[in-house]
């Protein structure tokens, strides 16, 4: 498993939300995913899938409902990768 | 402020909504004239969105238990059945369902989306992990969260995801896994390949539970759905299924091979404090589940007509 720091876990979800961002709006870590960039429910658990098997862990869905900015989305990773 | 104030987005997309033309999402009939028919204003109509897959709503045998129930034992039940107790009828239709799909227990409920509700609710308790089809139904999703337990989703249909999802879980301290999928689909028209499903999760120690609420009636040599039509019927731990598709009334069922599933008619709170089902609901529903055993050339007949439109359609240039 991957432990990646809070920097390359951002790195990797800016990548995976680069087809969602069409507009090339800019990707922060207290950007809202929903509110400012505007990615559909859908698309956001595609990024969760994805973001699930690149690191090989389970992001629970109680977990990303209480997840709502990209800087939220990046801790989370680090800390379920730091737990396997 | 107002407490609606967080709805003025969704406001402003239901103000333009009505500037193209109607509501889509409150359509509102002048007459319902037969299963396939009603009226909107003097314009008659085709009933091309409705569940009614087998046409049993007006099926006369259907509409005479139903209104000898409303003779013999009212309209309402005006209770649950844990604090005002079961009718004859609620008990008669249980019984029927389970010796259809050959399963020791059935509960029968008021509403198809307060099936799964509770039967998810109460299947999973805090220690378990549920997986559930990343496609599944709002129904599934919200009986997820009301249970503690932890819940992952796995890409739509797909047996291989869900195998790797579960070895990745490893080991449910105290817990079991509760794997959530679905017959038919009704989105997109797809169906499940139950029999890989049932593999996949048994290997890993799971239970597999099935709603089958657009499958029960329409698959199957007698109408029990994908999992009969796939031999693995006698596998499935829970079955759910609704009344308000095939079997034309309004309800729900869960079964299962398992008779401990009996014990969560006490554990289960949407069903523990929800009204019962009317006697005129639960009658139709039991005589449209004979017309459902016996059913093949309705559902010879459903399959013809889909055939049709899809012929049709493509004729018409639509890609399908």
């Amino acid at each position: 498993m991957l432990n990646p720091t809070l920097d390359e876990a951002y790195a990797k979800i800016c990548e995976l939300l680069k087809p969602y961002n069409p507009k090339s709006r800019p990707i922060e870590m207290n950007s809202g995913i929903m509110s400012d960039l505007e990615v559909d429910s859908t698309a956001v658990f595609d990024i969760i899938m994805g973001l699930e098997d690149h690191y090989d862990i389970s992001i629970p869905m109680e977990m990303v409902s209480d997840i709502k900015t990209v800087g939220e989305l990046s801790a989370a990773i680090v800390q379920l990768t730091s737990e396997g | 402020m107002s407490i609606f104030d967080k709805y003025a987005p969704l406001q402003m997309r239901v103000d333009m909504m009505m500037k193209i033309g109607q509501d889509a999402l409150g359509l509102k009939f002048d007459d319902i004239i037969n299963a396939t028919r009603g009226r909107i204003g003097s314009r008659e109509i085709l009933l091309a969105g409705t569940n009614n897959y087998l046409g049993l709503t007006f099926d006369e045998d259907c509409m005479a238990a139903a209104q000898k129930a409303v003779t013999d034992h009212g309209t309402g039940t005006t209770g649950s059945r844990v604090a005002n107790g079961s009718y004859a009828e609620h008990i008669e239709l249980e019984a029927a369902l389970a010796e259809h799909l050959g399963m020791p227990s059935c509960i029968v409920f008021t509403t198809g989306y307060q099936t799964n509700l509770s039967a998810i609710s109460g299947l999973a308790g805090d220690k378990d992990v549920i997986f559930m089809d990343a496609d599944a139904h709002a129904c599934i999703i919200d009986g997820t969260r009301l249970t503690g337990a932890s819940t992952i989703r796995f890409r739509h249909n797909s047996h291989e995801d869900l195998d790797k999802r579960l070895r990745r879980q490893g080991e449910i301290e105290g817990g079991h896994a509760l794997v959530v999928i679905e017959g038919l689909y009704s989105m997109f028209g797809d169906v499940a390949p139950i029999d890989e499903f049932v593999e996949v999760t048994h290997n890993h120690g799971g239970y597999l539970f099935i709603d089958e609420a657009h499958s029960y009636g329409v698959f199957g040599e007698t109408g029990c759905g994908l999992a009969e039509q796939q031999g693995v019927l006698d596998k499935v731990d829970f079955i759910s299924g609704t009344f308000s598709k095939s079997l034309a009334s309004v309800g729900g069922f869960c079964a299962s091979r398992h008779p401990e599933f009996e014990l969560l008619r006490k554990v289960m709170r949407p069903y523990m404090f929800t009204a019962s089902a009317t006697p005129a609901n639960i009658c139709a529903a039991r005589a449209a589940v004979e017309k459902v055993k016996t059913g093949g050339h309705l559902r010879d007949n459903l399959k013809a007509r889909g055939a049709q439109l899809h012929k049709g359609l493509t004729a018409m240039n639509y890609e399908l």
